[in-house]
Parts: C-alpha cells; sequence; structure tokens
C-alpha cells in the first residue's frame, strides 16, 4: 500500500463505518445472547477508542513512510501496528485511563478474550478489505493513494 | 573515398524475364544502422517479388558504404555484383548488386561528406541462424521509410496522398473515396497491451463491441511485449518485474496474481500455495517482491481477449496517418496486411473514421549504442559478436554452451536486463560449459550507501547497482508520489525523474548468489569504465580486443580480450521514428515533454498528455485522441511504460470519456462496478 495521510483517515473512516459497526453489533448481539435490548454497548466504545488511537497515529506511520524508498506500508506492517493499535487500547482500559472504559473489563483473562474476539471480528475482515476487496468496489481507490472519489 | 550522406535512398527494380527493368520503390535510410531486405512486411527493404525470401539479405548502412551480406547458409538463387556471384558487397554510389536475377538494388544520387553525427542507432532487425522468425519484430517498418512515407503522410503520390493533405478533411470527401471502410465511436490504434487494456475498460464500462474497432500488426496483444522478452532473456517461465497488482487482464487489480497463484496451488494441492501469498504480505520487508510469471501474464490476457470479444474488434493493418475531420473527428488511414485484404477483395488501403481515438503504438524504435554500431559496420566478419540485448541473439548462448572450450563474455550496462543476460550465462557456466568467463562492465563505482536520495529516503546499493523493486518507487504508480509528481513544473518533474527512475535492478536471492559465487570462484570480474577502442583481435586469444578507459588512479588503461559483448545500456524510444507518430507531431505541432532538467538544453521525450492522458493539440469538436505508453514518457505520470500504468491512464481516459458523455461509457459507481467484477470471476461477457 502506499497511501497519504487523507487516504489513511479515509479508508479508516470507511471500514469502521462499513465494517468495524456492523460487525461490532453483530458480535456484540450473538454475546448477548441475540437480545438486542442486552447489548453491551462496551464494544462500541472499545471500537471508537481502537478507531481514535489509530486515527492519532496515522500521521506517524506517514513520517515513517517517507524513510522508505517506495514511500510504501507492506501489508505487514499494517498487520503488525493494527496489533501495536489493540494493544494501546488494551493499556488505556488496563490502567483506567478512561472513564468510560473502566479495567474491570480486563479483570479475567475471560474479560480479555471477550474483547480479543471482538477485535479479531473487526480487524480479519478490514484486513481483507485492504488486500483486494475495496478495489472491486472503488476501482479508483488503490491509484488515489487510498483517498475516496474520483481521479 | 566520399562519404555517404544520410538519408540514403536505395532504389530497388525488378527485371523481367526479357532483361526489361521495372520501378519498384525507392527506400530511404534514414541513419546508419542494419536493415533486412527481404519478402516479409516486417523486412525493413521489403520486396515482393517471387524469389526473393524473408529476409534474404542484411543490409549495414554507415557512412563509408551500404554493406550487403547474404544471410547465414545463404540464398538459392545468388547475389550478384559486377556480373559475379558473392555472398557480400559493399554498394557505393553508381554500383548495383542484383538479387536472385530478379531485382536490382542500386544508391540513388551521390554522397557528400556527411554533414551530422548521428547518435543513436535504430534497432536492428537481424534474420540469422539461430534467431527464430518469431522474434522478427515489425520494428524495423518504423526506421525505414517506404516509398515515400512521409511524402505520402503529408499528402504525396502515395496512399492516402492529396487527400491528407492538409491539417482537416472532409467527411464528405472522404466518403466517396474508394478506400472508405466505414465509422465507428471508439478507435484504438496500435493494438498492443496499452490498447488492449483501454479498450477493455470500454468493455467493461458498458460499451459494446459492435462501437469498439483495433488497427494493429499483431493480432494478439502480448505478441509486441512477448518477442522483447524472449530477446532480453524472459522466457515464459521466468518472472516478470511488475508486482501482483499489475494485471492488465483484470480492470480491478484483485484478484492479483499472487492471490491466482497461490489459489492455484492450493486447488491442485500443490506445494508452496503459501509462497506467493507470504511474498505479498512480507514484501519487500520479510519476502523478496513478489512478481509474476511471464506465462501466467500471458495466459491470463489469452483469457481475457476472448472475453470481451477483442477478435471481433480487430482490424490486422499497419497504421499511415490520422487526420482531424471537419466534422468534428478523425480520419485514420491503415494498409490491410496481405491475408486481411484478400477477405477485402484485396483492397488494402483503408479510412476509417472514428470520434474517440487512443493511440497505443509502443516504442517507436530501439537504440543501438554508436560506438558497437560503428565497430559493426566497419567489421562485418566480426558483427556478431557484438550484441543488443533487446535483439534476438539465443544462438550466442547456444553457442558459449555447445562450445566447452573458455569463452569471454562482457556484458555492459547494470539494469535489470543486465541481471538478466547475467543469470542466463551463469545458467550456461553451470549447465554446459565452466570456461565460461563474464566481465561485468559499468561505467563507474557505485558504493555501498551512495544511492539516490529523494527527501527523506534513500535507495539501497549491491553490487554497484541501485536496488528498486520495480522500475519506480512504488508510490510513483498510485501513492503520493503519483499527486506530487502530477503538481509539479516541468522542469522540476524532469529533475524528480532523473532521481527516481534511473538505472536499477530487482534484489533477488538467485541474482545475489550467482555473483557472490561467480566472484568467489574467479569466473565473474567487475571493471569500471567505458570502452575507449574495440577492434578485431588479432592476437587470436579471442574474438574482440577491448581497450578500457578505467577510472582507477593507478591503471588508466585495461587491455581486455573478450569473445562477446552484450550491450544491456537501453531501449529508447524516440517517437520521431514511427513515421505515423512524427506526421501527427509535425501536422498539428504537438508540444513534447521535455527531460532536461532547469538550465539545459532540451532533451524532447514523449508527446505532451493532460492528466487525463488526452493530447490536447488534438482535440476537434466533440472529438478526443488519448495516448498511453512509453509515447507519453515525461509527462504528468512517472510509470506510462508499465502494466500498472497502462491501467491508470485507461482508467483516466475512459472516466474522462464519461465526463464529455461518450455513448455507451457509464460512470462505473461501486455498484456497476461490482456487478462487473461478477462477470470477470464467472468468465462471461462484460
Ligand atoms: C523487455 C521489456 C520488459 C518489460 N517488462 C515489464 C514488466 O515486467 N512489467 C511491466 O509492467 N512492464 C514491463 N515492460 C513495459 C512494457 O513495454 C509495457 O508494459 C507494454 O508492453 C507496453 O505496451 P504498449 O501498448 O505501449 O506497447 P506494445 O505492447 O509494444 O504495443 C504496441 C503495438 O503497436 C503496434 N504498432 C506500432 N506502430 C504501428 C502502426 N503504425 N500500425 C499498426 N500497428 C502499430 C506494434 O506492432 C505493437 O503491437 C517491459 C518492457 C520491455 C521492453
Amino acid at each position: 500500500m502506499t497511501p497519504t495521510l487523507l487516504g489513511r483517515w479515509q479508508t479508516r473512516l470507511l471500514l469502521f463505518l462499513v465494517l468495524g459497526l456492523p460487525l461490532t453489533f453483530l458480535y456484540a448481539w450473538i454475546y448477548a445472547g441475540f437480545d438486542v435490548f442486552d447489548i453491551d454497548t462496551n464494544f462500541f466504545l472499545v471500537l471508537v477508542v481502537l478507531f481514535v488511537v489509530g486515527f492519532i497515529l496515522d500521521p506517524v506511520y506517514i513520517w515513517l513512510q517517507g524513510f522508505r524508498w517506495d514511500h510504501d506500508w507492506p501489508f505487514a506492517f499494517q498487520f503488525f501496528f493494527s496489533f501495536i493499535e489493540f494493544g494501546i487500547v488494551l493499556a488505556l482500559i488496563y490502567f483506567d485511563v478512561l472513564w468510560f472504559l473502566p479495567s474491570f473489563l480486563l479483570s479475567d483473562f475471560d474479560g480479555f478474550l471477550v474483547i480479543l474476539g471482538h477485535f479479531l471480528t473487526v480487524f480479519i475482515p478490514s484486513f481483507l478489505a485492504l488486500l483486494g476487496f475495496i478495489q472491486i468496489f472503488l476501482v479508483r481507490w488503490r491509484f488515489k493513494a487510498a483517498e475516496l472519489g474520483r481521479l | 573515398m566520399d562519404k555517404l550522406t544520410f538519408p540514403i535512398v536505395l532504389t530497388l527494380e525488378e527485371i523481367g524475364a526479357s532483361g526489361a527493368r521495372r520501378f519498384i520503390s525507392h527506400v530511404e535510410l534514414p541513419v546508419e544502422g542494419t536493415y533486412t531486405v527481404g519478402a516479409a512486411t516486417d523486412d525493413s527493404v521489403p520486396v515482393s517479388v517471387a524469389g526473393i525470401s524473408r529476409g534474404h539479405l542484411i543490409l549495414e548502412a554507415s557512412a563509408d558504404a551500404i554493406v550487403l551480406r547474404e544471410r547465414d547458409g545463404g540464398t538459392t538463387n545468388g547475389t550478384f555484383f559486377n556480373g559475379e556471384r558473392v555472398t557480400a558487397a559493399a554498394l557505393v554510389p553508381g554500383s548495383e548488386v542484383v538479387l536472385a536475377n530478379v531485382v536490382a538494388l542500386s544508391i540513388r544520387g551521390a554522397g557528400q561528406d556527411t554533414a551530422t553525427k548521428i547518435q543513436e542507432q535504430p534497432k536492428q532487425e537481424r534474420q540469422e541462424s539461430g534467431s527464430r522468425p518469431s522474434s522478427g519484430s515489425s520494428i524495423s517498418d518504423y526506421i525505414i521509410v517506404r516509398p515515400g512515407a512521409e511524402e505520402r503522410a503529408r499528402g504525396g503520390d502515395e496512399f492516402p496522398g492529396g487527400l491528407f493533405a492538409g491539417e482537416i478533411v472532409s467527411t464528405a470527401a472522404l466518403r466517396q473515396h474508394e478506400a472508405y471502410a466505414g465509422e465507428v465511436d471508439f478507435l484504438a490504434l496500435g493494438g498492443g497491451i496499452g490498447n488492449f487494456v483501454w479498450v477493455d475498460h470500454l468493455r467493461v464500462y458498458g460499451v459494446p463491441i459492435s462501437n469498439i474497432r483495433v488497427i494493429g500488426i499483431d493480432r494478439i496483444c502480448y505478441k509486441n511485449y512477448e518477442r522483447y522478452c524472449l530477446n532480453s532473456q524472459i522466457p515464459r517461465h521466468e518472472r516478470l518485474r511488475s508486482n501482483a497488482i499489475s494485471v492488465p487482464d483484470n480492470v480491478w487489480g484483485f484478484p492479483g496474481y499472487a492471490s491466482r497463484e497461490s489459489f492455484n496451488a492450493l486447488f491442485r494441492g500443490g506445494k508452496g500455495s503459501a509462497g506467493a501469498i507470504f511474498e505479498v504480505f512480507g514484501e519487500p520487508t520479510l519476502a523478496q517482491s513478489y512478481t509474476p510469471m511471464a506465462g501466467e501474464v500471458f495466459k491470463s490476457l489469452d483469457k481475457e481477449m476472448a472475453r470481451i470479444g477483442w477478435f471481433d474488434m480487430f482490424i490486422n493493418g499497419r497504421i499511415l496517418s490520422m487526420r482531424k475531420t471537419d466534422d468534428g473527428r478523425y480520419a485514420v488511414a491503415y494498409r490491410l496486411t496481405r491475408e486481411a485484404a484478400a477477405a477485402n477483395n484485396g483492397q488494402r488501403e483503408q479510412i476509417v473514421i472514428g470520434r474517440y481515438i487512443h493511440i497505443g503504438t509502443g516504442y517507436p524504435a530501439t537504440r543501438f549504442v554508436e560506438d558497437l554500431q560503428n565497430f559493426r559496420s566497419a567489421n562485418p566478419s566480426h558483427r556478431d559478436y557484438v550484441i543488443n540485448a533487446y535483439d534476438p541473439h539465443d544462438a550466442v548462448y547456444d553457442a558459449i554452451g555447445r562450445s566447452g572450450k573458455p569463452v569471454t563474455v562482457m556484458i555492459r550496462g547494470r539494469g535489470i536486463v543486465a541481471s538478466r543476460v547475467h543469470q542466463r550465462l551463469v545458467a550456461e557456466h553451470d549447465r554446459r560449459n565452466a570456461n565460461l568467463r563474464i566481465i561485468h562492465l559499468m561505467r563507474s563505482e557505485k558504493p555501498y550507501g551512495d544511492g539516490a536520495k529523494f527527501r527523506r529516503a534513500k535507495r539501497p546499493v549491491f553490487n554497484d547497482v541501485e536496488i528498486q523493486p520495480f522500475n519506480w518507487p512504488k508510490a510513483c504508480w498510485g501513492g503520493s508520489l503519483r499527486a506530487d509528481i502530477e503538481r509539479m513544473a516541468p522542469e522540476e518533474r524532469a529533475e524528480t525523474f532523473e532521481i527516481l527512475g534511473g538505472t536499477t535492478t530487482a534484489e533477488r536471492s538467485d541474482w545475489t548468489e550467482m555473483i557472490e559465487r561467480g566472484t568467489r570462484e574467479g569466473w565473474y570480474v567487475k571493471y569500471y569504465g567505458s570502452i575507449e577502442r574495440l577492434v578485431p583481435d588479432e592476437s587470436g586469444k579471442a574474438n574482440l580486443e577491448v581497450r578500457v578507459k578505467t577510472r582507477s588512479a593507478t591503471t588508466e588503461y585495461r587491455e581486455i580480450h573478450a569473445d562477446y559483448i552484450i550491450d544491456c545500456t537501453g531501449l529508447i524510444g524516440d517517437v520521431t521514428r514511427s513515421p505515423f507518430l512524427k506526421d501527427l507531431v509535425e501536422t498539428y505541432h504537438l508540444p513534447r515533454n521535455n527531460a532536461a532538467p532547469h538550465g539545459e538544453p532540451a532533451r524532447l521525450t514523449g508527446i505532451s498528455v493532460t492528466p487525463d492522458f488526452e493530447i490536447l493539440g488534438l482535440q476537434n469538436g466533440h472529438g478526443h485522441v488519448y495516448a498511453a505508453g512509453q509515447i507519453t514518457g515525461g509527462g504528468p505520470y512517472a510509470a506510462v511504460d508499465s502494466f500498472l500504468g497502462l491501467q491508470y491512464s485507461a482508467l483516466r481516459s475512459v472516466d474522462h470519456l464519461h465526463t464529455v458523455r461518450a455513448p455507451f461509457v457509464s460512470s462505473f459507481g461501486p455498484l456497476k462496478s461490482f456487478g462487473q467484477w461478477v462477470r470477470w470471476c464467472q468468465g462471461v461477457a462484460p
């Protein structure tokens, strides 16, 4: 991938809206035993925090990209840094940095597994979308440094 | 002896049974170089007289003489000079040779001193032992100007003659003309990969087969490209230099070649199925960059050609010239191949009118460096030892492999083609001739850490060559650099291109290994410098004696005995070498791009196009002309001559066609795009 900052932000938002939200809903719904009224909103908060952390890190990635001769961002990097972002979110929860996401969510291993399961549910399809599925709908995206719209 | 002045005009006459002569043609040799005389349409000097075969003679034109030589193995009916049968002859003004008793060839007019020194040499077309007929590219026809091709383009006697004399032709007059062949909306000129990708987009965007026509010499869109690949040592099973998502058979770039390769392996239970995926995933940090196999690319193109109905749109002919019409369109004059004409009552000369044109005629000609060309002209007996890597030269490897004796080959240059030639030589060394020695001549040393710098980034160096996976940094194709370059002013662009382009090769573990092993075992040696003198070796040690002016402080010159020199320094496209493009540029005063950085004398490259790849100077009412490929080099997009570049350019120009409301061209939004992708997967027509 060879995104620009705007491209990163736009694509991140696109994936958040098109994959992140629906998949989180699905995960939370299943977790709630298919009872819509019992859905835990914390899953949505985690997703939003993940989005914000990524949004803030994007300029750092762009800066790093500038040192690469090809000005690119290999998929391996994308993969690796997605887990870094997830790790940051876990740390924010664990150390009670965010008043709306208390650390008791991570009080036991089961709590961690539930959050990890949510992350993977969103991450895997999003990563596959980056690998090629976005292009099927948006032909110009790959030539536009991951920005949306026409060339 | 008087020097000859270029262009040199040859006169060809047919000799009848009674000895009576009939004029055939004047042929203009524009510059020094090697040409072929023969019956094939792709011979540089075409002569269709019974008794003359394809690639009948080889003709070497230099300022001293025109040397004619029979191809290896001779000709059945002989060549006669001053009444004697010969295998070679040097023609000067006034002398004449007779081919097979049926054709007389002479130089028209006496030459004077050569006024200008010619820098670039045209592509050599050689039809000799070992070079497969399939390697005979049709390029030579652009170099050689057939009977008044230029006069013809600008309205001489020949077709299309006076009809195309002005800048604008009248549609009404064309419709009356005997060559008039019809009208169509979309017309693609060239029929190569660039045209194909454009037509593929049109079809997928919604244009029916009946509204599109393609004119070209080779029916198979990758034929010309495959010839270049074979000559420069990329057989079908070798890997190309382009990434997984550069897929000229698929508008979306997905699935790319790596996914397809992995999927196929998985499907057939083969091994290495995860390998290709991992290469894409990890490139270039964890694994070396993935590149597809030539054969796979060709197979995928075969499939897509069939899917979109390519052959139903294809017209087999040579494009001669194009003019604006008085009703906002374009008239294209072309000559059908003999076979195609047979189905057209033998009528070869045709004119078709189109409203939206795409020019994709590829490389106009290739270059043979001057010093080697001079050597070849001066030493006809040794010409086969000096080779241009883009010309057919498989026979050389074969001879090296078979001989088993000590052979020294000098490779000149350090780009990707040098790497491939080197690889091929190493294969001969390992399999057939352990006595092969390779000398690699590079102009200068390139120490580790001395790679090009651009902003915060630096290009790595290995074995004196800068390393870059593809011929531009990746971000030139669709990343930040694409947008930056599009915005730059011409001088800044030229400066940026000098840094980002340049001679590079790819990092491949097998290439690293062969260099390290050869160096360790002593059969691979590098020298830095330039060839100062090249002569046939009189000492008998080898075929050639090369004096290299070195860059080292201690030894100024180095004498090298080599059996072959393979030159890998360049494939340069000059649009004025194509009579068709030259006429267009001159008739409509089309601006060209300039590759010279600020303050340096102009170095004209491709034809200027807008970011939508439109040639603005050719706009005509509602008519638009686009171009793609190397002929647009040096403009707003760096990677024009690559699969992905051709895809980008097709996307831009077809999107532009939508904005100018060309018929059937949809906006190609997400739903249409998805629907068409599903059709592609199913393999059904768009
Ligand atoms: C050795 C080599 C290796 C390459 N490897 C790669 C690679 O690995 N990856 C990559 O992305 N790119 C590669 N390229 C770049 C490659 O050239 C382009 O990707 C592609 O082939 C160019 O397409 P084109 O349509 O511009 O030209 P072509 O495919 O050459 O097509 C031009 C066609 O126009 C025809 N034509 C010209 N004039 C006339 C006329 N007057 N009348 C009728 N027909 C005419 C020619 O016969 C030819 O068939 C390579 C190039 C070379 C030379």
